[in-house]
């Protein structure tokens, strides 16, 4: 695989170009040339297909585009360009498995195979925003899941009573504050050598990253740092910096992204596409061992409608047949927290990702959107999904998804607002109260009906 | 070629968003027809169309893009005929639009500034990472009736609450209609920091604008 710095030279004298030549002239044409091309096509009756020639046929678009468009630095305003025998060789180099965290709750993290019998890696937690005052007893509740592998922390968007914003020094403080409360949690659980591999959420800019790095803080390089590019293909030079620091400390480094339907990458078919060339972007330029994947659909907003399901489930069996490496996916619900349909929506998601051959997180509620939106609950029903649906195949899957979608694409525009963690948990126990419980048994009781398995 | 047959195919030019067919048209006809009509009743039902497409989920954003790439191309042509004739197309109102300080995410800022080009206002874009200051600077120059500021991340939306405390620092709170969006914006958000309008989606937003410039007016 060719070196760190020489991903550094190429963005320092690749192609130059302005951000808007290279999304009109470079990036949405090279979507279409390779969409027509492998003959890429959604169909709606068939949300998460049993095909592996199109899986195949989405990776080779998926080359074919990240070796056409790169990536864009905005900061050089140049193109960090790749040949497709470069990009093949650094997927035949790229590690297939990650470990993280330290002594028992060590783990080892496998890719898996489309309709493979082998346990999905089980990631739970939510990096969206929590008040100070319950963040410790979230991470708390989220460390004593045992089924859970490594978990996402929340995100503070305060220091003390100040904003958290962003690249101001309050921000570095609600880091660091962040990271301290998490590890303190995981101890409480009696986990403490559990990752946290969404680092960090805090923070958006490498500064923050860095600072709150420091072990004193109870950071390690055994857990998981995410480093961002933003839609679709650009990095600027504050993630290039989160690359240096990150590779030169030995840091699991995790590719993360979120493709937009609707976005530059046009529909569903092109946005699947594109969400395999950040794979390669991330392999490459990230220099990620494991990788996060959140496309969205621009409206409307959420990842669970018939468009994302395909866009997810494709992508995701193009990275797991072909790549192999530590691939993981997060989904958002159009619904809010402790409803029905919540539940039916993530069921519906986890049921594509888990088929398809890649690890689950738990689907956040509520389009990720508001204060205090993710419950301990949703972590359960992940663990719980994974456990029970090991060795489903994406024929079943896709027969399950369909009736699921009958139940809740009538109401994705106007999704019911839910209750928040205050409003339906008791915050010294972190219990869900018992109307929540009710309608937990009442759901579980009715995906069973379908064919979805709780273990 | 002109009449309905023009109008048709001005249409169908900036819907395909093809620029090179839109221009073309344009300088074939630009000697012999009305320019004004040419925009309202060519170019401006194709920008309808597409905008209606988008807010359906038939068109994306490439479609949107390409069609507003077009529009522009072909004004280059437009105007200075329309300025010839003491014509001009009628616009709802002035928008300052951008992405502010800090944050780097330009798509649903562009996906905004492109629906209200297509909703009849004039838009003047500042890009992303853009301070208050910024916003104001620019919105004083073309005499700017709305200020729009997208924030993607939580750390982020508070400079849109900025833009609001440097205009009434300055005085000039009532000369602005702020209307703020992105990602983790709310409506609680919107109304915490006082700004005037919010839209879930960017086809919200245009409406919520077309009201605000409408009360704006009759005010």
């Amino acid at each position: 695989m060719i070196s760190f710095l020489e991903v550094l030279e190429r963005a320092t004298t690749g192609p130059m170009m302005s951000v808007k030549e290279y999304d009109l002239k470079v990036f949405i044409p090279a979507v279409r040339e390779v969409v027509k091309k492998y003959r890429i096509q959604f169909d709606p009756e068939n949300p998460c297909p049993a095909d592996n020639d199109l899986a195949d046929r989405v990776y080779q678009a998926g080359l074919e585009l990240y070796s056409k468009v790169g990536t864009y630095c905005t900061d050089t305003e140049r193109v960090i360009q790749f040949t497709k025998q470069e990009i093949e060789q650094a997927v035949y180099e790229c590690p297939k498995a990650v470990y993280f965290g330290e002594g028992p709750d060590r783990v080892e993290w496998h890719g898996r195979k489309p309709d493979d019998n082998i346990l999905p890696h089980c990631h739970v937690g939510s990096g969206t925003n929590t008040t100070e005052d319950v963040a410790l007893k979230m991470v708390e509740a989220y460390g004593r899941i045992t089924r859970a592998k490594t978990l996402s922390i929340p995100s503070l968007t305060t220091a003390g009573t100040l904003h958290a914003s962003a690249g101001s020094p309050m921000e570095i403080l609600a880091a660091i504050n962040m990271m301290r409360i998490a590890r303190d949690g995981l101890r409480r659980a009696g986990r403490p050598g559990m990752a946290i591999i969404d680092l960090h959420p805090s923070c958006s800019s490498g500064i923050g990253t860095i600072a709150s790095s420091n072990p004193e803080f109870g950071a390690r390089k055994s857990d998981g740092w995410i480093v961002a590019p933003h839609a679709e293909l650009k990095i600027t030079f504050d993630s290039l910096n989160q690359v240096a620091y990150l590779s030169s400390w030995g840091a699991n480094i995790g590719q993360e992204a979120g493709p937009m339907l609707g976005g530059y990458a046009g529909g569903a078919e092109g946005a699947a596409v594109v969400t395999l060339a950040y794979a390669f972007h991330g392999i490459l330029v990230a220099r990620a061992t494991y990788h996060l994947t959140y496309p969205i659909q621009m409206m409307p907003v959420c990842s669970t409608t018939p468009g994302m399901i395909f866009l997810i489930s494709t992508s995701s069996q193009a990275f797991a047949r072909n790549i192999g490496a530590p691939y993981y996916a997060l989904g958002y619900a159009a619904a809010g927290p402790a409803t029905k349909q919540y539940f039916y929506e993530a069921a519906a998601y986890l049921l594509a990702i888990q088929s398809s051959g890649i690890g689950i997180e738990d689907v956040h509620p509520n389009k990720g959107v508001g204060t205090n939106q993710a419950l301990p609950i949703d972590s359960e029903f992940t663990c719980e999904f994974g456990h029970g649906n090991t060795g489903i195949t994406r024929k079943e899957a896709n027969s399950i998804i369909k009736k699921l979608m009958g139940k809740y694409m009538p109401h994705i525009k106007k999704p019911p607002k839910g209750r928040n963690l205050y409003e339906c948990y008791d915050l010294e126990t972190m219990k869900p109260d018992d109307e929540l419980k009710r309608l937990y048994d009442e759901v579980i009781k009715e995906l069973k009906g379908y064919g979805v398995n709780f273990k | 070629m002109k009449g309905q047959e023009l109008f048709g195919k001005l249409k169908q030019a900036v819907v395909e968003g093809d620029s090179e067919q839109l221009v073309d048209l344009v300088k074939g006809a630009i000697d012999t027809a009305d320019p004004l009509a040419m925009v309202e009743k060519g170019m401006m039902p194709g920008m309808t169309e597409i905008g209606n497409r988008f807010s359906e989920g038939e068109a994306f954003l490439p479609e949107l893009l390409m069609a507003a790439e077009a529009w522009q191309e072909a004004m280059k042509l437009i105007k200075p005929k329309l300025l010839a004739a003491g014509a001009s197309v009628e616009k709802r109102g002035t928008v300052v639009i951008g992405t502010v300080q800090t944050d780097i995410h330009e798509i649903g800022k562009n996906i905004l500034a492109n629906l209200l080009t297509i909703g009849g206002f004039d838009v003047h874009d500042i890009g992303y990472d853009a301070p208050a200051s910024k916003f104001l600077a620019r919105a004083e120059e073309v005499g700017a009736d709305i200020i729009a500021a997208s924030a993607i991340m939580s750390t982020t939306v508070p400079y849109q609450k900025d833009i609001i405390e440097l205009l009434k620092s300055r005085g000039l709170r009532d000369r602005y209609i702020v209307m703020v969006g992105g990602g983790v914006v709310t409506q609680e958000w919107a109304d915490q920091i006082g700004a005037d309008g919010y839209g879930e989606l960017a086809s919200d937003a245009v409406e919520i604008a077309k009201q605000l410039m409408a009360k704006k007016k009759g005010a």
